[in-house]
């Protein structure tokens, strides 16, 4: 099973980042997770001319190709970073990769809520007409990051371990249900395709 | 009032930018809206410096010295863009400049939820801690439709939309004023009044103090004079005609830069003891505790005062009364902050005039009349300080000599 592990930040030093790290490790057995920036993607700015960085399109076929997406999130000012709303908003801008494909959210944060409020916030961004991505409803959140890992980046609390197992594995689940929920998938393509904000009425 | 409206879109063509125009022209009578632009600010990173964009340096000023902020978003995928949350991510890590201010949201949307859904997202944002602010309860102005909202002239054509804007608007304007003792005045920094941080504008080569320092700074700097023309923002005078301009002025006009350094005055020609501020030719160049070198040291904390509180952006400027004994002068010191193109505080441009034949003027004019009151015109200086701030007292001129009262 392919997954794709998008990093929220743009930041050196991300506790995110390492969450995602030692997943792509700790689930090697059971997934090839690779873990994709987002950092060097410009600012989106809604050119008239529909052109999608190369860059973007990059990460959009590694999103097509696999078989399910993580997005490890960050919470800044109650909410997710600009450079992941940058990147979501730039992969739903006349390309589809999101649509129906399978998401699980995780989140670290220094202190208790553990980007509880970002999470909620990407959840309705999956949720938008050009995204409309099939998010699994389990919430990972990683508190207190900062002294969550040992120094070969491990988690070290066994309970958030086996948690991350049990919510990993209803992931993979989830995966091979998404791939059956074909029947509207076709529509929501043409749906998001047609979707033209200038001819609105 | 003074509102700062920020467009919360980078792309040429907006909708929101439309509607905060149409509120800048539309209600220019109720407040002043200055608009601000946010398309080349860099994506938040925190290992970058918010200092290296001038645009963030812009925003961060106007905002800091606005009685509040209007901010219009779009939606994208359900929330606010990216290009917002980026500048409100800049100004609520390293400076929190919206902290307790005032904020107003507005959107304009294609689509008929006319950003409902962002405008929540973005409340949430703006009561984050790192930005603190005081968003406008209620009173959410959603454009839905914007595409047929506007007429060719940019105004919004349903007359019922524009009655409910002008209402979220009036509610604004009350609650800054209701909002606004809620403000946490910056600290104001110790001043440098011997002028040792150089700007780059400074000519070092030439003690401040020096009696000729016009003429030998002229020779250094190859500055021109009497019928060279210089091109101004906007127009062109020859030097002799910016001198007859400055000098026609019906104040006593001084400028001291934010190295503290005073520069210039305009009235050399003049009797230095006729002036309300009285200055010598020899002052020009002088480093500002030169200048003052006769106030007692409290007085010298109040020039401090008067500076350091239009340097962090308090306030943008400083009004006080001289006490004078005869009844015909009301003398009036206006120390006025002068900015960098970027917003941030470029020094000082000290107004003395006496206010009172502007005040008969205008009463003979109007055929009123004075009723009295508890202020009379020798009113005591501690207590006409038009500012608000308590704390040191502002009564001090920054610029001008002790000997000038």
């Amino acid at each position: 099973m392919k997954i794709i592990a998008i990093v929220g930040t743009n930041s050196t030093k991300s506790t995110n980042r390492q969450l995602l790290q030692y997943m792509k490790v700790h689930f090697e057995t059971k997934a090839d997770i690779e873990l994709v920036e987002i950092k060097d993607i410009p600012v989106f700015n809604k050119p008239a001319d529909k052109k999608v960085p190369d860059l973007v399109l990059e990460i959009a076929d590694k999103i097509k190709e696999a078989d399910g997406v993580i997005i490890g999130t960050p919470e800044y000012d109650h909410s997710i970073p600009a450079v992941l709303m940058n990147a979501l908003a730039w992969l739903s801008y006349g390309i589809f990769p999101l649509l129906g494909k399978p998401v699980m959210i995780t989140g670290a944060s220094y202190g208790t809520l553990g980007s509880s409020r970002a999470q909620l916030q990407l959840r309705q961004i999956l949720n938008a007409p050009e995204i409309k991505a099939n998010v699994l409803a389990d919430e990972f959140l990683l508190s207190h990051s900062l002294q969550a890992f040992d120094s070969d980046g491990n988690l070290v609390d066994l309970e958030t371990i086996q948690k991350l197992d049990a919510i990993f594995d209803d992931f993979r689940l989830f995966v091979k249900i998404t791939g059956k929920l074909s029947n509207a998938q076709e529509l929501l393509h043409k749906e998001a395709e047609n979707f033209d904000w200038e001819t609105l009425s | 009032m003074k509102f700062v409206g920020l467009i919360g879109s980078n792309a040429d063509q907006s909708y929101n930018r439309m509607l905060l125009q149409y509120i800048r022209k539309q209600f220019k009578i109720k407040f002043e809206l200055e608009l601000l632009e946010i398309n080349d600010v860099p994506m938040f990173n925190q290992d970058d410096n918010w200092q290296d964009s001038f645009q963030l340096r812009l925003i961060y000023n106007k905002v800091t010295r606005a009685d509040g902020v209007i901010i219009a978003t779009p939606e994208h995928n359900h929330t606010i863009t990216a290009a917002l949350k980026s500048v409100l991510e800049w100004l609520s890590y390293d400076v929190h400049p919206f902290d307790s201010k005032p904020v107003m949201i507005v959107g304009a949307s294609y689509y008929d939820q006319g950003t409902s859904r962002a405008q929540v997202h973005l409340r949430k944002i703006l009561e984050a801690p790192g930005v603190n602010a005081y968003t406008l309860p209620g009173n959410e102005f959603l454009l839905g439709k914007a595409k047929e909202a506007f007429d060719e002239n940019g105004d919004i054509i349903n007359a019922g939309t524009v009655t409910f804007l002008e209402q979220c608007l009036d509610n604004f304007v009350k609650y800054v004023e209701v909002v606004s003792p809620l403000k946490k005045p910056m600290p104001i920094e110790p001043e440098d009044l011997d002028c040792n941080h150089p700007i780059p504008t400074s000519v070092t080569e030439v003690d401040p103090d020096d009696p000729d320092w016009v003429e030998k700074v002229a020779k250094l700097t190859n500055a021109v004079s009497g019928n060279t023309y210089v091109k101004l923002d906007h127009g062109i005078l020859t030097v002799d005609q910016i001198n007859m301009f400055l000098k026609s002025m019906p104040f006593e006009l001084t400028y001291a830069d934010d190295n503290n350094q005073f520069l210039y005055y305009n009235n050399a020609h003049q009797d230095p003891d006729t002036m309300f501020a009285k200055r010598v030719p020899e002052q020009s160049g002088n480093r500002l505790s030169t200048v003052h070198n006769s106030l007692p040291p409290q007085r010298m904390k109040n020039v401090e005062w008067v500076i350091g509180t239009l340097r962090n952006g308090n306030q943008e400027y400083v009004r006080t009364l001289i006490p004078n004994p005869n009844p015909n002068i009301l003398n009036t010191h206006n120390y006025q902050a002068m900015y960098y193109d970027d917003g941030s505080y470029a020094g000082i441009n000290e107004i003395v005039f006496n206010f009172k034949p502007w005040l008969d003027w205008y009463l003979k004019t109007t055929g009123q009349q004075l009723v009295g009151g508890k202020f009379s015109a020798n009113v005591d200086a501690n207590s006409s300080a038009s500012t608000s701030n308590s704390g040191a007292s502002p009564t001090a001129d920054a610029t001008s000599g002790a000997s000038s009262h």
